[in-house]
């Protein structure tokens, strides 16, 4: 009993606030894939931007709520020039190509970053440092806000997704665009937008996190990982599946620490991301015939 | 266009043999052409999956690493042949590839590039966070390898010469390759996989072919890299390593063999020449990369050949 | 055939720009270079970049003086990337290219043992002046390599007793898992229970870790009197910031490795490192005679304080005045000219070249972290640190992880 309250539950509760973050993340980057097929390398950038754009927007006004609001907007608005610019002109090619350019996107990201903001590591101090006692420790007061806001965002984008017109029409262009452009929606314009929505979640899961993680360049590249495995493992283009498959995966991450050296859990994630793609390479609610 | 006269071929190798002689190379110069050398080469085996089979690759990092450390293994315990080396790493890196690639050609679209990035993954995490080949720090201070006893490949003109042979190789396998009916297959899936497979070809096993080959090749040219470096490190295998190659194809061009190895050579020389003065200048590779993308697909070199390609040749 | 011209054309360019870049600099006086590796950015630039500012304050005022055997100093910096291969390409570059005499570096152990393979290959003097791993002056040793670190098994020489007598009895020890973290939780795990503490824990987390919490509930359930941490550079700044919100910089005493903090990262972190104790040899805020007066050399040319890459500025004052004694650059001379030299004025007062491992022999200060500053508490003699000369011999012969259970 003592073990499970002193040494599990925390574990489990790491878990879930990580993996309420790595959901706002891989929403994005699924959503994109489900929508454009596109699968986009930059996204790990986008999700790093976030977090330098509140810094800078901290560093102007001093004040880490006004970042959560402006940062996403900020990487939003990224996301869309990027979008028009170049994905929008090589949608019809192969996906090979989609590929190669986020990578040479992210590179651009990360290093003008670099050049901009320098390559040392940068904090943004929590909103509130306070500690609660709880199952025997005391967490961190942030850490809990972290996990309750992602959910919040979560559930804000499933009412979107379910009970608004306009994300009607997204889920739809992610099941059959050409349909949609049939009955005569501005398809582009709901690419562009989609982008630039999955850019904001991503730079919202980058602030969120910060703190936690404090801030530099290379923070995407180390996230992008898994949140590819995530959306594999929750089906491409399935948003249940990559919220679901974001929590499993940080809960997964977090007991597995306690039984192996942390370092090699890696190994047995990427090991399961293996044996999910080899066996039902749809994964938890993807959609046939994507990959097979 | 069919394959240039061999004469041509020759001058090249030719003069890249005379380089060591040319006054004022130093020693310093011969280990920068020799990394520049190893990275074209790999470069250029990676380009028969992407330019010819239209299969990218994201974990061939992994091929180069496991092929160093095979190296590194051996000659940490004494075993100075540079040719039971070449050997383990052929049969270590042949048996990784196999596995890699028959999962990842099981399927269509971006599974195979997932699935090699994927696999690159555990192979990386293993070799870094588990302190079995040494941790993050690697297998450091060989020994020198040696051609047959007694004689050591510990200068660097003798290192230059033996990546210069191994390009030499390389291109001789790639180019029976590419002119062969095998190539000719690729091709035609990369253009479009569902009509070759009405014609009756087994899709999958000549995608592995490929895989297999470029592994293989790759592979050597990692078991290459300890002779020069006297260590292997698993920062040879980080998926960003894997993006480099990427890169280095894009530049020179897309199924062309020699572009590769052109942008591969031209990629490491930027790297470690340039990174002492500037350090933007991976921001200005992402955006070339770009750049290329949208406007010039097939590279740099590879432009003369989409147009040839129009034009209903057979790229050589 | 235009495209195989064209190939021809680029290597012949190549070949051009090679002999151009290898055509020797005209030059008006006699220059020597020295070279100046280290991580300059990433995890542990706090380090490298201080190495360099400790080394230019050091040439320059060698220059002042008329440089070393009438030549005038120049430095080149490298950055290492902190990793072994980045290292040793600019290594050789250094030695193969700018012909340095001198090389400093590098920062982490790991890259420092892999540039030594090549400072051994091509004989240059090679000083060390931060990494700690234990296998420098032991199985990696070479007679060009001279540190004035102390290493790990140093530390814990000098550290152990007041952490069992003042501190407590039961340490965890949590260390970062590379070669110098898996060094100093060795060579502590060893000392402590040699003295008889007990060590209720170990753990290692990779270098560059973001969130350390994975690891506290482990710390918590073995529920030690004091917390020892083999951490450097930025992944401290996270640790503390991380244990202090949890609330374990106030349940457990905290003790650790000389380099874990510079100096210029504490006051932001100063309320979670209260009462952290480390055995270090420089400290701005010492105010014996010595110190005070490098250090005020130091703030007056870079504006703030100095800290433990001071034992940079020391390297090349050493070299300076071996080559001096020697009258020659030659590598084997100026080595045999440190062997056994001493230098009597530095920030710790007098420090000697042992023979037999090229270490530093130097008095150290025990020294505690209040309000963010590194205050003096006891100060060490070298003699008891030093400990006997290991060249040759495998420093973990016997060594065991496990913990043992005392009920």
């Amino acid at each position: 009993m003592d073990y499970l309250v002193a040494v599990l539950l925390p574990q489990l509760l790491h878990g879930l606030v990580f993996g309420a973050a790595l959901g706002l993340l891989a929403l994005g980057l699924t959503v994109i894939f489900g929508l454009l097929g596109v699968m986009n390398f930059a996204h790990g950038e986008l999700f790093m931007l976030g977090a330098y754009a509140g810094l800078g927007v901290i560093g102007a006004t001093g004040s880490f709520w006004l970042a959560l609001l402006a940062a996403p907007l900020l990487v939003g608005m990224v996301a869309a020039v990027t979008e028009i610019a170049t994905l929008r002109p090589i949608y019809h090619r192969e996906p090979l190509y989609g590929l190669i350019l986020t990578f040479g996107l992210a590179l651009v990201f990360r290093e003008g970053v670099r050049q901009l903001w320098g390559g040392d590591m940068r904090r943004i101090l929590p909103p509130f440092p306070g500690s609660t006692p709880l199952l025997g420790m005391l967490y961190p007061d942030y850490r809990l806000f972290l996990l309750a806001a992602s959910a919040v965002v979560l559930l804000a984008i499933w009412l979107f997704f379910t009970r608004t017109r306009a994300g009607i029409i997204v889920r739809a262009a992610v099941q059959d665009a050409e349909m949609l452009d049939g009955l005569g929606v501005n398809v582009r314009r709901v690419f562009t937008l989609t982008f630039a929505a999955s850019g904001a979640l991503a730079a919202l899961a980058g602030l969120l996190l910060a703190p936690v993680f404090t801030v530099y360049p290379q923070m995407g590249v180390e996230m992008i990982l898994l949140a590819f495995i995530v959306v594999i493992l929750g089906g491409m283009g399935s948003l249940g599946g990559s919220v679901a498959a974001a929590f499993i995966i940080g809960v997964a991450q977090s007991l597995f620490s306690l039984w192996m050296n942390p370092q090699r859990v890696a190994i047995a994630i990427f090991g399961i991301m293996i044996i999910v793609l080899i066996v039902r390479p749809r994964g938890l609610y993807g959609r046939e015939g994507v990959l097979e | 266009m069919s394959k240039p006269p061999t004469w041509r071929v020759a001058l090249v190798f030719a003069l890249l043999a005379a380089v060591p002689f040319v006054p004022g190379v130093s020693r310093y110069h011969l280990l920068l052409a020799f990394d520049a050398l190893l990275f074209g080469a790999i470069a250029m085996s990676l380009d028969l999956l992407i330019g010819y089979t239209g299969l990218v690759s994201f974990g061939h990092a992994a091929f180069y690493g496991l092929g160093a450390y095979a190296t590194a293994v051996l000659l940490e315990r004494g075993v100075l042949s540079v040719w039971a080396c070449l050997a383990f790493a052929l049969v270590v890196v042949g048996l990784y590839a196999l596995v890699v690639s028959y999962f990842a050609t099981a399927r269509r679209g971006i599974y195979f590039a997932l699935l090699t990035l994927i696999f690159a993954e555990v192979v990386y995490t293993f070799f870094r966070y588990t302190q079995t080949f040494g941790g993050s720090d690697g297998i450091q201070g060989l020994p020198d390898a040696s051609v047959w006893p007694g004689v050591l490949i510990d200068t660097p003109t003798r290192k230059y010469y033996l990546v210069l042979a191994y390009l030499l190789g390389a291109w001789v396998v790639c180019r029976r390759v590419v002119t062969s009916h095998f190539g000719r297959v690729l091709v035609a899936i990369r253009e479009n996989e569902d009509r070759a497979r009405f014609l009756g070809y087994n899709v999958q096993r000549y995608k592995m072919g490929a895989c297999m080959i470029s592994a293989l090749l790759t592979g050597l040219g990692g078991a290459i890299y300890p002779i020069r470096a006297a260590f292997a490190t698993p920062d040879l295998m980080v998926w960003t390593e894997s993006g480099e190659f990427i890169i280095s194809v894009m530049i020179g061009g897309l199924g062309t063999l020699v572009g590769p190895v052109i942008g591969g050579a031209f990629f490491t020389l930027l790297r470690d020449k340039v990174s002492s003065v500037v350090d933007w200048y991976f921001l200005v590779i992402g955006a070339v990369l770009v750049v290329i993308v949208l406007f010039m697909p097939r590279g740099l070199l590879g432009l003369r050949r989409l147009v040839r390609l129009r034009r209903g040749r057979l790229p050589a | 055939m235009r495209r195989l011209t064209t190939l021809f054309l680029i290597v012949l360019v190549l070949a051009v720009a090679g002999v151009w870049m290898a055509a020797p600099a005209l030059s008006q006086s006699k220059v020597v270079k020295i070279g100046d590796l280290g991580s300059k950015v990433g995890v542990f630039e706090g380090y490298g970049k201080y190495q360099t500012m400790f080394m230019q304050l050091a040439v320059e005022e060698l220059n002042a003086k008329g440089g070393v055997l009438g030549h005038k100093i120049e430095m080149i910096s490298e950055d290492d990337e902190t990793k072994p291969a980045p290292a040793v390409r600019k290594a050789e570059k250094l030695i193969l290219q700018d012909d340095v005499k001198l090389l400093m570096g590098a920062v982490s152990s790991g890259a420092t043992m892999a540039v030594m393979d090549v400072t051994k290959k091509h004989k240059t003097i090679h000083w060390n002046a931060v990494s700690c791993a234990e296998f420098m002056r032991t199985t990696k040793f070479h007679k060009h390599y001279f540190s004035n670190q102390p290493d790990s098994r140093m530390q814990a020489a000098g550290l152990a007793k007041y952490i069992k007598d003042k501190m407590g009895k039961k340490v965890y020890i949590f260390y970062t898992d590379y070669a110098m973290g898996q060094s100093d939780g060795r060579q502590f795990k060893t000392a402590l229970e040699k003295i008889g503490g007990e060590v209720v824990g170990v753990a290692g987390a990779p270098l560059d870790t973001k969130d350390f919490s994975p690891w506290f509930g482990a710390i918590n359930q073995a529920n030690p009197d004091v917390l020892f941490l083999a951490f450097a550079g930025t992944d401290s700044l996270r640790l503390m910031t991380q244990l202090h919100s949890f609330g374990m910089t106030k349940k457990y005493k905290l003790a650790g490795i000389d380099c874990f903090l510079l100096q210029q990262d504490l006051p932001s972190i100063a309320e979670s490192m209260e009462g952290f104790v480390q055995l270090a040899h420089y400290s701005a805020f010492n105010p014996d005679r010595n110190m005070q007066s490098v250090n005020e050399r130091f703030k007056k040319k870079f504006g703030v304080d100095g800290n433990i890459m001071a034992g940079a500025y020391d390297g090349v004052m050493f070299w300076a005045a071996a080559v001096e004694k020697a009258k020659t650059f030659d590598a084997d001379k100026v080595a045999a000219a440190l062997e056994g030299m001493c230098l009597d004025d530095t920030h710790i007062g007098k420090q000697c070249i042992r023979k037999d491992d090229h270490q530093v022999v130097m008095d150290m200060h025990l020294y505690q972290v209040q309000k963010g500053k590194n205050i003096p508490i006891a100060r060490i003699a070298g003699s008891d640190t030093i400990g006997e000369p290991m060249v040759g011999k495998d420093p973990v012969e016997g060594f065991t992880w496990e913990i043992k259970k005392k009920n």
